[in-house]
């Protein structure tokens, strides 16, 4: 699948069918007149092979609308399809079985679990999901992101990019239907963090892998296909085939 | 500053309830033991008053209390006509006496109760007695029994029992009610049958009074009384007012009650000091916790003593409210223990609660003292946090505890080195006694702060010697196998807490379990025999009467029956008289078995003696010995000395040697019978019973019903000693369980992006349960091993002859308890990991 992926995914156009689709997505918290409405109707898509990143400046409801996108929150309405299924009609179980085998998670911070070794932590949501593990994919990931020396270090032995690029791998060897990264690159250096983008770049091109970014990092969103810009909780805006200062110019739109 | 610490108080609330819970529970025995003994003292004081106070003068005969007390020798009494001459004094409004003789009751198979035979008490006009149930006895058809008799027969108010006189005859009574003696020792060993006066003196032929109670006249001071009394008893009596002698027998059976109250207050400090380190951990862990707050504070311009303080006031404010707590639990669980066990113990049970100031004081300064003592070494740690630390992100979920930790390698294994020889200096001196025992205490006292010292590397290896296999069950066992080697030193002081409580039952069960073995060995070489038969006990030459003996040879039920002839004559190796004895039906080495410490049983022939060590001096087999016989001085040669102890005691001769030798003795003193093959238990039960049916003062024991008797007291300490170490297992629960929240409260973030990842609640629950199991069964574990090796080391050095047993079942037991407290100590924090939400989670912190 990879192969043939690898020869689709350059196709930049939207004409790839779309993998998640979020139909009038709001989020309200709490209610009367405390009621804050996170999300105002969201209408989206992500289509197949797609790296997507979701920009907006603070509040903007760019981690709720990730968050209700891979299942972690509930939408107080609308609904979010992940392929065929409508995630917003699953329990919590079933949620959790959806989270296993078909999303994947990359978050700030806090990634990985401290007393397992970068391998261990790799292969956590294989044993999870009770998966057998693709060991070819595994063996290339690792080389790939260039951990195969590290394999048997434990996080604290490990620097914050070789951190995240464990979590990057740990993300992609269940080759789930997309993958969900949350500020990916938030507590990196610019050189790390351009490594862990180009790696996630590269693997949405090579691998036909969908994934879907919260940054409010313009440099880090011009590695994506298509910036989504959110302002208090609707669409507004959206940039295909970004470069940083495109994405800063809006950015700055959006915010005066 | 105060402010900001009471500020944090009530925000980390949640995190110190179960601390406060562990103060509160380890006061409220400590309070609640003062309050239960001082409320105990003054129920013996009320009744002992109650039945003493309403007289003005008391007279019992006077005791010599140089004489050593002679068994055999008749009971002191007032003569008869002191009680007239007492009633005749001017100053003497009433009198009432009291006569004391023996009149065994029969139990409901008609043997005379217990080893020596019931009292027989005359309660004349105005005893002081009362009954508990029914009424006192009148006339010559009815008695009263003693409440510890009743409960020994199963007799009650209303039922026909058999007394037999002095002369052996049997007397049939409706009982009319019970009556408690109260704590006179005597009077609860040997029960007490309690007639009207004239009664009493025809079954028991006493004479004389053994208590002269009279009330004052009109205007008259007790203290008249008392000496108008003593002037007509003179100096055989003693003369006390009520008020004394009510004090005075209230203060014996206090004295009774601080025995209770020293072995109480033992297992409330066990208890205490298991709550102390539950408290410790609770701080260590907070302030590791809050590093963040610590430094900011110290960011912000606090002083080092500043932040010291705040941490000492925040133990001081749990100390205290929770002390308070504990108090107040201690007056119900006082109140508790006495309406439970003060019948039982023989107190006035409308005794209302007495609650002096000291309880309060005492159970106040130790839950304060103990929570600032706890947190002393987290608050100097809270100094230690440099100001940087808050700008770092959090430390404590990212760090691991590193290091091999040489220093504690070293320091653990010089403890136990010390410790191990301890225990072998306890274990091989002979003679040591209860030094033995302390040594052995102090031994594991050292062990246990090896073991303490140790115990992280020890938590660290022993879920690495697991992990393997944890690993390959799921992924919840595999993650908790990681956590609990994530922070051991935390691990290792929440699992010391169960230790204690683990070491101290099963050191007691292995001791227990050993005990019982040993007895039953003993009893089987002591009494190797189903029934041993003995003439009465309170006559020196009493014999079975020559029927029973028959009897009991002719029955087709018995088997083997030896029989006994014993006699004294004086000897010069010993301070008391020798005992002669021979066995007639049985073959000395085989069907009678003694250790000998030279030559050999089986030897002894015409001519030849087997003698017991004690009486042998420092002759040896093959020496000569000179016995007084009936005949003159003989001569007999020694074919054994044998160990003290045994079943044989003193000389013992062949059948025809002994006949010889002293032709006067010619009644059967013991026999043992053994059951025929092929009958059963109960055929031989009741041909042994119809055997002595007309004797009933001969005593018949049974070793299956003395075995039952023994292993029921045992089992009852057993259960006594769990009970109160019960406790200390709960605060320790309490312990872990607080340990395990906070754990789940660093790991917040963690615990969401687990779920994050596909783990179910399920599976997060198990694995915090799955954590607490590890850590308990770990803390059980190490109890064991140290309970069984010193409850071993206790039990040699105290009784050197010991057998050791494991006690396999109550160790399993342990082991399902400690599974059992692990998951109760997760339920709390396993719901609350499962419950949070992961975005919420997520974005926390």
């Amino acid at each position: 699948m990879s192969q043939t992926a690898a020869v689709a995914a350059p196709d930049h156009s939207t004409q790839a069918p779309p993998v998640v689709i979020a139909r009038s997505l709001s989020k309200v918290y709490g209610a009367g007149d405390s009621a804050v409405r996170a999300l105002d109707g969201v209408s989206v898509e992500f289509a197949r092979g797609h790296f997507t990143a979701i920009m907006g400046p603070s509040g903007s409801g760019k981690s709720t609308l990730m968050h209700c996108l891979a299942g972690l929150d509930t939408a107080s309405s609308g609904t979010v399809h992940l392929g065929r299924t409508d995630i917003t009609r699953l329990n919590d179980r079933q949620l959790t079985q959806l989270r296993r085998d078909r999303i994947g998670f990359i978050f700030q911070s806090f990634n990985l679990l401290p007393m397992l070794t970068a391998e261990q932590n790799i292969l956590l949501p294989a044993q999870i999901a009770k998966r057998k593990v693709d060991r070819e994919r595994f063996e290339r990931l690792i080389d790939v992101v260039g951990l195969r020396e590290r394999l048997d270090h434990l996080p604290s032995k490990l620097s914050g990019g070789q951190q995240q690029r464990v979590a990057v791998a740990r993300a992609l060897l269940g080759a789930p239907e997309v993958v969900y990264a949350d500020e990916p690159t938030g507590n990196l250096d610019s050189r790390s963090g351009a490594g862990v983008l180009s790696f996630l770049r590269d693997s949405a091109r090579d691998m036909g892998q969908t994934i879907v970014m919260v940054t409010h990092d313009p440099v880090a969103a011009a590695y994506a296909d298509r910036v989504i810009f959110l302002r208090d909780g609707r669409l507004v805006d959206e940039v295909h085939a970004p470069t940083a200062e495109t994405v800063s110019d809006r950015l700055l739109k959006l915010e005066s | 500053m105060l402010r900001t610490t009471l500020a944090g108080l009530r925000m980390h609330k949640a995190r110190l309830v179960t601390t406060a819970l562990a103060i509160a529970l380890g006061v409220m025995f400590v309070s609640g033991t003062l309050v239960f003994s001082d409320t105990l003292k003054a129920g013996f004081s009320t009744k002992m008053m109650g039945s003493a106070d309403d007289f003005a003068a008391v007279a019992v005969p006077a005791v010599d209390e140089d004489a050593p007390a002679a068994p055999e020798a008749p009971l002191p009494s007032l003569p008869a006509d002191t009680l007239e001459q007492v009633r005749d004094l001017p100053e003497v409004a009433a009198a009432g006496g009291m006569t004391r003789g023996d009149a065994p009751l029969l139990d409901k198979d008609g043997r005379s109760v217990g080893t020596m035979p019931t009292v027989g008490m005359g309660l004349g006009e105005g005893t002081r007695f009362q009954p508990e149930e029914g009424a006192l006895p009148e006339g010559a058809g009815e008695v009263a029994l003693a409440t510890t008799s009743a409960e020994a027969t199963g007799y009650g108010v209303g039922d026909t029992v058999t007394v037999l006189d002095s002369e052996g005859e049997r007397h049939e009574f409706t009982v009319s009610g019970l009556v408690d003696f109260g704590v006179d020792g005597e009077l609860a060993y040997r029960g007490v049958v309690a007639f009207d006066e004239d009664t009493a003196r025809q079954m028991t032929g006493a004479e004389g009074y053994s208590e002269i109670d009279a009330t004052a006249a009109e205007g008259v001071s007790d203290a008249a009384v008392v000496s108008a009394v003593e002037g007509v008893a003179g100096s055989d009596a003693d003369v006390e007012t009520g008020a004394d002698y009510g004090a005075q027998l209230a203060q014996n059976a206090g004295a009774d009650t601080q025995v209770l109250t020293v072995g109480l207050m033992l297992f409330a400090l066990i208890s205490v000091f298991v709550a102390a380190i539950v408290i410790y951990n609770t701080f260590a862990i907070l302030v590791a916790q809050r590093q963040r707050e610590m430094a900011l504070l110290r960011c912000v311009g606090s002083a080092r003593g500043q932040v010291f303080r705040s941490v000492l006031t925040e133990a001081l404010v749990v100390g205290l409210l929770a002390s308070a707590v504990g108090v107040a639990a201690g007056m119900a669980a006082g109140w508790a223990g006495f309406a439970f066990g003060g019948e039982a113990l023989g107190a006035d049970t409308s005794q209302s609660l007495v609650v002096g100031p000291l309880p309060v004081a005492v159970g106040m300064t130790v839950g304060t003292v103990m929570a600032l003592g706890a947190a002393l070494l987290p608050a100097w740690r809270a100094t230690r946090v440099p100001p940087l630390a808050a700008l770092r992100t959090s430390a404590t979920a990212q760090g691991l505890e590193k290091g091999i930790g040489w220093t504690r390698i070293v320091i653990g294994a010089v403890l136990f080195l010390i410790s191990g020889g301890i225990v072998f200096v306890a274990t091989n001196s002979s003679s040591l006694g209860t030094t033995g025992m302390v040594l052995t205490t102090v031994a594991g006292l050292v062990c246990f702060v090896g073991v303490v010292v140790l115990s992280p590397l020890l938590v660290r290896a022993v879920v690495a010697a697991v992990s393997p296999l944890m690993r390959r069950i799921g992924v919840a066992s595999m993650l908790a196998a990681d956590n609990s080697r994530r922070s051991p030193k935390r691990a290792a002081t929440a699992m010391i807490a169960l230790t204690v409580g683990a070491t101290l039952i099963t050191g007691y069960a292995v001791v227990n379990a050993s005990l019982k073995t040993t007895m039953d060995e003993m009893l089987a070489e002591q009494f190797p025999a189903d029934y041993l038969v003995s003439a009465p006990m309170d006559e020196p030459d009493a014999v079975i009467p020559q029927s029973s003996v028959d009897a009991l040879k002719e029955s087709d039920a018995t088997g083997t029956v030896i029989e006994q002839r014993q006699t004294y004559i004086a000897s010069d190796e010993a301070t008391g008289d020798l005992p002669v004895s021979t066995y007639i039906g049985g073959t000395l080495g085989d069907d009678l078995k003694n250790d000998a410490v030279s030559g050999s049983l089986a030897d002894v022939g015409p001519g030849k003696v087997a003698v017991s060590e004690g009486y042998a001096g420092d002759r040896e087999a093959g020496d000569m010995l000179a016995l007084a016989t009936e005949d003159g001085e003989k001569d007999y040669e020694i074919a054994a000395v044998l160990q003290d102890g045994g079943v044989l005691w003193g000389a013992t001769l062949t059948p025809r040697d002994f006949e010889k030798a002293f032709p006067s003795v010619d009644g059967t003193s013991d026999m043992l019978v053994n059951g025929a093959d092929g009958a059963s238990a109960q055929q031989v039960r009741d041909a042994v019973y119809e055997a002595v049916a007309d004797a009933p003062t001969v005593g018949v024991d049974s070793m299956a019903e003395m075995k039952a008797q023994f292993d029921d007291v045992l089992n009852i300490a057993f259960l006594a000693i769990a009970a109160m170490l019960g406790l200390a297992i709960i605060i320790a629960v309490f312990g872990i369980a607080n340990t395990m929240a906070l754990s789940v409260l660093e790991r917040t973030r963690e615990s969401a992006m687990l779920r994050a990842l596909g783990l179910a609640r399920g599976q997060l629950r198990r694995m915090l349960s799955i954590e607490a199991v590890v850590l308990c069964l770990i803390g059980a574990g190490v109890g064991i091993v140290l309970g069984v090796v010193f409850g071993w080391a206790a039990g040699v050095a105290a009784m050197p002859g010991m057998v050791f047993t494991l006690p396999v079942a109550q160790i399993a037991v342990f082991i399902g308890v400690a599974v059992a407290a692990g998951l109760l100590a997760s339920v709390l924090p396993g719901r609350k990991a499962a419950g949070q939400s992961i975005t919420g989670a997520l974005a926390s912190e």
